[in-house]
């Protein structure tokens, strides 16, 4: 098979200089999205606040159960427009089309990782045991005390392999932000493609491009995971 | 700004339906084929062969860093390219369901076979060695004592992937397959742009109901699976 090999290492000094958009892509929206999911994983641990409890498992539901390339569609369809009319009703001086896209896919992936990230986070205070928190209170510490020296170094030690997949796939994800007109590693390698029809080069880069950052980020979450879990009894093979 | 119209979103969904047949299609299609590959790559991870083994596992890795739709991409303009110059057929002509088969079944037989790969290890090799010893033969004994316990055990991951599966596909509109995503954006673009909100939010409530009804069927057959191990 014949292939355009100039092309083909052209294309992939351009996708290795859109990795930071991907990163960033990926890192902003987690780290924006921890505080919120762990707000909703604590509200739907505890029984009382029936109502509340409802409308954001009706959320996570709603988050998990479409793809997202609808929830993609649906925000940047709509959300521009609407900022707009706001910003017209009240007449701010600001002009919502010159936004850099990039903020809505920000949006967009936040909303989705702290769907996806409370039920990671949900199911990690799940697995420490209640006598943890009945023990830390007995020995005189606050619960906010209690759950940051005692809960979450714990919960964070079953939470790590989510989370390391979450990361994956939410890097994964934002391959879809070039819908929204931003400039990641899969956009690049399109734009770039559409000059000449070397697709097949372009998306081959792309594809390398990610295995890479992916193996990067999987031998960080590797590291990241003997760290919390060093005061384990038993380490796992 | 235009109004929400409830009345376009309620309108636009037997516009839709009729295209669920293609999306429906592309999930049945992938499962069967992909579980079917997926099989044998578990096959091939847990055989005696090395290189095959790390050529396995190499893919596996491979196809977990690859997002789905880098994946279509290659395939859709890669693969007619790959065939008309190493075998000199054209299939550039070929449905488009077809580029998102083989996509779908690349990407849906990586984690699969993972699933049945750790559902088979799951039994306890002692299961196999008590159905050999009393006459079985291996093939039997897979068959007839491995398989269907291992088949409960994957059923909770395996309804995972089917899932997954199933959101994904909805990036088949991507190469210009019209299931009910892609019929979606006809409808859209016919309408000038407009009623793009309702439209989704449709095809939103869609998918919601399909991943919903696959979660409850897994749940059931898991019931009932487990249900009939517990009283013998």
């Amino acid at each position: 098979m014949d292939l355009d090999y100039k092309f083909l290492v052209q294309t992939f000094y351009l996708v290795l200089g859109a990795i930071p958009t991907t990163l960033k892509l990926t890192f902003v929206s987690l780290l924006a999205a921890t505080p919120f999911a762990f707000a909703i994983a604590m509200v739907r641990r505890q029984s009382g606040r029936r109502i509340l409890s409802q409308i954001v498992k009706a959320y996570v539901t709603f988050m998990r159960g479409t793809p997202i390339v609808l929830q993609i569609l649906m925000i940047y369809s709509v959300l521009p427009s609407v900022l707009n009319a706001v910003a017209l009703a009240w007449n701010l001086p600001i002009n919502v089309f010159d936004w850099d896209p990039v903020l809505y896919a920000y949006i967009v992936f936040t909303l989705n990782t702290i769907a996806l990230l409370s039920e990671v986070f949900r199911s990690a205070l799940g697995s420490v045991v209640q006598g943890q928190m009945e023990a830390a209170l007995c020995a005189g510490l606050t619960r906010v005390q209690a759950y940051i020296h005692i809960i979450l170094p714990q919960a964070l030690v079953s939470a790590m392999p989510n989370l390391c997949n979450l990361t994956i796939n939410l890097l994964k994800g934002t391959s879809l932000a070039f819908l929204m007109t931003v400039k990641d590693m899969t956009a690049v390698a399109k734009v770039a493609a559409s000059y000449g029809y070397n697709y097949i080069e372009a998306y081959m880069d792309v594809l390398v491009g990610y295995v890479i950052v992916c193996s990067i980020v999987q031998v960080l979450f590797h590291f990241a995971e003997r760290h919390v879990g060093r005061y384990r009894l038993v380490r796992q093979k | 700004m235009r109004p929400f119209s409830p009345d376009f979103m309620f309108g636009v969904v037997p516009m839709l339906l009729p295209f669920l047949g293609v999306t429906l299609a592309v999930v049945v299609g992938t499962v069967l084929a992909g579980s079917l590959f997926g099989g044998l790559l578990a096959w091939i991870r847990m055989g005696r062969n090395t290189i095959l083994r790390y050529v396995a596992e190499a893919y596996i890795y491979m196809i977990r860093c690859t997002p789905s739709i880098v994946m279509l991409f290659v395939v859709f303009y890669g693969l007619p390219k790959f065939c008309l110059e190493v075998f000199d057929t054209n299939i550039n002509d070929y449905d488009k369901i077809v580029f998102v088969w083989i996509t779908f079944i690349l990407l849906f037989s990586a984690p699969i076979s993972e699933v049945m790969r750790s559902a088979y290890e799951s039994i306890d090799h002692g299961q196999y060695e008590a159905a050999v010893s009393i006459g079985l033969s291996p093939w039997q004994a897979f068959f007839h004592i491995v398989l269907p316990q291992a088949t409960v055990t994957a059923l909770p991951n395996f309804g995972n992937s089917v899932i997954n599966l199933m959101k994904e596909g909805s990036l088949a509109y991507t190469i210009g397959l019209v299931d009910i995503i892609g019929k979606g954006q006809l409808i859209i673009a016919h309408h000038y742009g407009a009623y793009a909100l309702e439209t989704y939010l449709a095809l939103a409530a869609i998918y919601l109901l399909l991943t919903l009804g696959v979660e409850k069927s897994f749940l059931y057959l898991e019931h009932t699976f487990s249900a009939s191990e517990k009283i013998s």
